[in-house]
């Protein structure tokens, strides 16, 4: 009887191995049998594999424990223990590149043959260089210095169906095997150690089993990263959205609202006329639709208290010696404001106009923003003992004397300057409102809302200011046509905004475009041209081409023309030579430092953009005058929806605020949404906040811990830690870790 | 007839689905089947095979793959499953309820060590541990053993003179994951062998509502019980039956309740079952050649236990020693006291019960030799002897 021993890993093929032997073998004729010691089965757990081979019918069935030939497959595998119960005159057959006579020291008088099964393996695509399956080339070593043929081996694996390149890895190793038996005498080999003592299940210790530091058979180890949140990364304001989504998840909207001031002082504005690009960005929508986040930070906003939220704000503190003038109380002149007034700077806020806000005062109608919030947040933000002066114009001398008496200043005046079209009509007498900018008119009716009942107003453009335009016209009681020159897939409008208007009895006319203005004596007639999509512009959109048609031309009726062409920087408040630039103050002025921010700076369009510029600026502001730096590290990879496994998650629809009755959007500026109802301990609300992935972050779930076969993962200052001396490298925790924070990486 | 170098895992899915689909003409096969180690590549064997009519039935437990199988044989099917320590255990309710509806499934019962604490390896605790829910046993000591086996099986379990649940036995991993050659049947042969097709007298039919199993008297359920007994004392003789005909079929003879080798002349004989007694055969060869009156029993029926043909096989030996790969704690090895019970009115043979391999210790020529070495010792039995083997 000839019997062998096979050492190797869990994974690298050996029980297979034994059975390949078994078949070539019994392919000649030959009684064998094949088996492998099991349970230690997982990967990269060392496993013996036996081969009997007899001339007559074995009848042994019990473990090989004088083997004639020995195969090892794996290099950490290869020490004096796999000599126990050798007899000399067999084989020791190597899975290495080195050859035989470098183990003279190792096996010293054994015949030993070598053969770089791993490389030949992996060459011929059978497995990973950390867990290759080189039991096919194995076999054709063993085979050749067995004495076998080349077709037996061949035959062997035919037999089982293995082809391709397991077939040549055998051939190889069958053609470039070397083996020789080695200088020396033949040493006694290795006495195995001793058992220990075997605790019974009463002992005080955990009784009955071993301990096998099963950390050394791994090939890969689970390991913690931390990623960024998709929402996070698409939020122009910079809002930590997973974070105070998680708290609201728990009913602690004071600490979401705090999560939010952090970075923003206008939840309860971002709340409502964000475009919300965080939930674009929501992974959640793959699996079935985006949480509501904007509903949720308008929540916080509004149930949250910022008085509890952050405490002591307009008590009486210690402030920096360095003031701060910030001109312009839109969005980011407020944003930049509350920053520096939190950093202790003297903050003097300057505003043309009599009330504070900006374009969401005077832009945004009250249907979608309300006063109330709008001064409440205002309110909140000067309670930080900002210094405020309305009615107070700022033009370039204005601002020269300024950077004299201040430390540094900040300018976000916005978008002053509107875009305007040529109808044909600079005949037009003063008062005549049939034609007006979008702007002015949304100014004018919230301070003097005049009817327009039976009138038929028509607004060009497609943006936000077009959409509010035309809806506050509506109710105000008019007909109203939106003209736009290219679809309205194209329009740069919220969706939701275009939906809304449409809803209400909007009409958008697409792929039309203004031409003049003009009287028949019955009224105004707005003549059009019809427009084509042709090839993409600088934007990316479709350029917008004129038909030339003999019908592209056509009249519409109208009572007045309401222009939404978008807006500019009024750079003239800049003296000359000056030049905007990110990050750092304006070149070619003599005084303190001036910085550029929101709109005026980089026409984002956005409310939540301003609000981001505003802080960041004032971050630069802060590091030019006190050399901190706060700008956190660069952000980590963001956490695709390939890192995470939803299959802990159940379906859930999206919870939606109420909206009121489209009679009562005909006709009135009331607030259209209601936001999420806060009804049962605002039970709905939290519900929407739980259904957050927490994408990339750690939420302490315990399910990496509860999954854990090994139960060697233990928590440990707000994570985890893993017992590394007995991680078999299973990769269960990283398969069940929702988030994508656990996942393996090769040793 | 192909012969093959295949698991004992394969060689007893092979078998079950070549039975299965001799039923084909008949009213099909059928069977529940759940996994568990080491026996989950048969249910994976049978999941795979095209059955011309009938199907297994994946389910959510052990205990509801053996209502699948008595719902499947009630309707008439040939019905088989397969499992292993403790889903036998869980599965253990509807064991004796098939036992006592007399439904003829046949399991392949794959031993494995009960837990806790947890132990994949060979111990013959679990299948034991239902030797009274009245299904006969078979216990399988090679892969063509359990393959012959699973076929008698059939034969037997369905014979209208026993009309028995029937379980055949092999080794968890010694058996059921080595590879050995064997001679694998074909279609035609098992479809020769079990031409009687299944008929189960008692089948449910749409046309005769009955109840089967329903609230009986103590007189009913004591009648019932004895015809059990009827039926199981029927067993030698419809087995001795089954394996003359299955050598007529196959050309080869399995072995019958038990394999007495050596026992003629022998004043010494070791009892063993499974893979130990192939073992064991080595070491008694060794014995017998250097001048030793040894002999050995396989004992392969263990219910009914064949009390008379160990009383023949026994008949004058002085000592016997049985070896057991279970326990029955505050008692010993189970097959012990069978054989001691057997052998009550020869009251000068001494029966030494041995426990080895409990829990799967590796069992060595080595280690069975001492313990032959330890009974030529002995002038009176003792209590069962812990025998330790290498881990």
């Amino acid at each position: 009887m000839i019997e062998m021993t096979i050492y190797g890993r869990g994974g690298q093929g050996g029980v297979t191995l034994a059975k390949l032997i078994a078949n070539a073998y019994f392919l000649e004729g030959k009684h064998v049998q094949a088996f492998g010691v099991y349970a230690a089965e997982r990967s990269g757990a060392p496993l013996q594999a036996y081969v009997r081979i007899d001339d007559v019918e074995i009848t042994n069935h019990n473990q090989i424990r004088t083997p004639d030939h020995v195969i090892v497959l794996d290099r950490t595998l290869t020490t004096p223990c796999v000599l126990t119960g050798h007899k000399p005159d067999g084989w020791v057959i190597l899975n290495s590149p080195e050859p035989p006579d470098a183990f003279a020291e190792l096996f010293p008088g054994r015949q030993v043959a070598t053969i770089d099964a791993t490389t030949i393996a992996v060459t011929n695509g059978l497995g990973t260089r950390t867990v290759p399956i080189v039991n096919t080339t194995m076999l054709g070593a063993v085979g050749r210095v067995l004495g076998l043929t080349l077709d037996d081996v061949t035959g062997a694996l035919a037999e089982v169906n293995f082809g391709g390149g397991n077939i040549t890895a055998a051939t190889r190793a069958f053609e470039t095997v070397r083996a020789e038996r080695l200088a020396g005498a033949v040493a006694a080999p290795a006495t195995p150690p001793k058992a220990g003592k075997i605790m019974g299940l009463l002992d005080d210790e955990v009784g009955g089993h071993p301990r096998i530091h099963t950390g050394d058979w791994t090939t890969r180890q689970p390991h913690r990263q931390q990623l960024a949140p998709p929402c996070n990364n698409g939020c122009p304001a910079g809002n930590d959205v997973r974070g105070f989504v998680e708290a609201m998840a728990k009913g602690d909207h004071n600490e979401a609202l705090r999560i939010l001031l952090e970075t923003s002082p206008l939840p309860g504005v971002c709340g409502r006329v964000c475009p919300a690009p965080c939930m674009d960005a929501c992974n959640r929508q793959e699996f079935d639709e985006s949480i509501n986040i904007r509903e949720l930070e308008r929540f916080a906003a509004d149930e949250g208290h910022p008085h509890v939220a952050i405490r002591g704000v307009g008590e009486p503190h210690r402030w920096r010696d360095e003031t701060v003038a910030v001109v312009g109380s839109g969005p980011a002149g407020l944003s930049a404001a509350y920053h520096l007034a939190r950093l202790a700077y003297r903050v003097t806020l300057l505003e043309r106009d009599s009330e504070l806000g900006g374009v969401m005062r005077t832009g945004i109608p009250a249907y979608r923003l309300p006063r109330d919030v709008l001064d409440r947040e205002i309110k909140f933000i000067v309670d930080h003992g900002i210094e405020v002066k309305t009615g107070t114009s700022v033009d370039q001398e204005e601002l020269l004397r300024l950077t004299h008496s201040f430390s540094a200043v900040f300018v976000g005046t916005g978008l002053q300057h509107l875009r305007s079209v040529d109808l044909g009509n600079g005949s037009a007498e003063a008062g005549d409102k049939t034609v007006e900018q979008g702007l002015a008119f949304l100014d004018r009716i919230r301070v003097d809302p005049e009817s327009l009942t039976g009138l038929h107003v028509i607004v060009i453009g497609g943006g936000n200011t077009a959409m509010d335009a035309a809806r506050s016209a509506r109710r105000l009681g008019a007909k109203v046509e939106v003209v736009y020159r290219r679809t309205r897939e194209q329009m740069p409008a919220i969706r939701e905004e275009i939906e809304e208007a449409v809803e209400e009895g909007i009409v958008l006319r697409e792929l039309v475009s203004p031409v003049r203005l003009r009287h028949d004596g019955v009224g105004p007639l707005l003549t059009c041209v019809r427009m084509r999509l042709g090839e993409p512009d600088d934007s990316g959109r479709p350029r917008p081409e004129q038909e030339t048609s003999e019908d592209a031309y056509f009249d519409m009726r109208c009572d007045r023309v309401l222009l939404a062409l978008g807006q500019s920087s009024d750079l003239s408040i800049l003296p000359e030579g000056s030049e905007v630039r990110n990050q750092e103050s304006l070149l070619g002025l003599t005084g303190a430092p001036v910085f550029a921010g929101g709109d005026f700076a980089a026409n984002d369009g956005t409310v939540t953009a301003a609000i981001g510029s505003g802080r960041s600026t004032a971050w630069h502001i802060h590091r030019t005058l006190s050399g901190e730096d706060l700008f956190p590290p660069p952000a980590e990879a963001v956490a695709g929806s390939d890192v995470l496994h939803t299959h802990v998650f159940s379906h859930a629809p999206r919870a939606e605020s109420k909206t009121l009755s489209m009679k009562e959007r005909r006709q009135s500026f009331t607030e259209v949404r209601s936001g999420l109802s806060a009804a049962d301990n605002s039970v709905e609300a939290v519900a929407e906040a739980g259904r957050c992935f927490s994408c990339g972050v750690c939420t302490v779930c315990d399910r990496c811990m509860d999954y854990c076969p090994e139960g060697i993962l233990l928590r440990s200052g707000g994570g985890y830690e893993v017992d590394f001396e007995y991680c078999k490298g299973c990769g269960i925790c990283a398969a069940e870790c929702p988030r994508g924070v656990i996942y393996m990486a090769d040793l | 007839m192909a012969r093959k170098l295949v698991t004992g895992n394969f060689a007893a899915g092979h078998a079950l689905a070549l039975a299965g689909e001799a039923n084909r003409r008949a009213r099909g096969c059928a069977g529940g089947a759940y996994p568990i180690t080491p026996q989950t590549e048969i249910i994976e064997y049978l999941r795979r095979f095209e059955f011309s009519k009938g199907r297994i039935v994946p389910v959510e437990s052990e205990h509801s793959a053996m209502a699948v199988c008595m719902g499947a044989s009630l309707g008439g099917a040939r019905t088989f499953t397969a499992s292993s320590s403790n889903g036998l255990a869980y599965m253990a309710e509807n064991v004796f309820a098939a036992g006592f509806y007399r439904l003829p499934i046949v399991m392949v019962a794959v031993n494995r060590t009960l837990g806790p604490p947890w132990n994949i390896w060979v111990d013959q605790g679990d299948s034991l541990a239902l030797r009274d829910a009245a299904w006969l046993q078979l216990y399988t000591d090679s892969h063509q053993d359990l393959v012959d086996t699973i076929l008698l099986a059939f034969r037997v379990a369905e014979d209208p003179r026993v009309m028995l649940p029937t379980m055949v036995a092999m080794d968890g991993f010694v058996t059921s994951h080595t590879q050995m050659v064997v001679d694998l049947p074909e279609q035609e042969q098992v479809d020769a062998f079990l031409s009687t097709g299944c008929d189960v007298p008692h089948r449910l039919n749409v046309n005769r509502p009955t109840t089967v199993g329903g609230l009986t008297w103590p007189k009913e359920t004591e009648h019932h019980r004895r015809e059990i007994q009827d039926a199981m004392e029927n067993v030698p003789a419809v087995l001795e039956e089954a394996i003359n005909e299955f050598e007529g079929v196959f050309g080869r003879r399995p072995d019958g309740a038990i394999a007495a080798e050596h026992t003629e002349d022998a004043e010494t004989v070791l009892v063993a079952c499974n893979t130990m007694a192939r073992t064991l055969r080595g070491v008694v060869a060794e014995r017998r050649t250097a001048g030793t009156k040894i002999g050995m029993i396989k004992s392969k029926l263990f219910r009914p236990f064949p009390r008379q043909a160990f009383r023949d096989a026994l008949s004058g030996v002085k000592r016997v020693g049985v070896l057991d790969r279970n326990h029955s704690p505050g008692s010993g090895g189970i097959f012990w006291p069978e054989i001691a019970t057997s052998l009550s009115d020869q009251s000068d043979t001494i029966v030494q019960d041995y426990l080895v391999g409990l829990g799967g210790g590796d069992v060595t020529p080595e280690a069975l030799d001492e313990i032959v070495e330890d009974l030529l010792q002995r002038e009176c039995s003792g209590d069962p002897v812990w025998k330790e083997v290498a881990a």
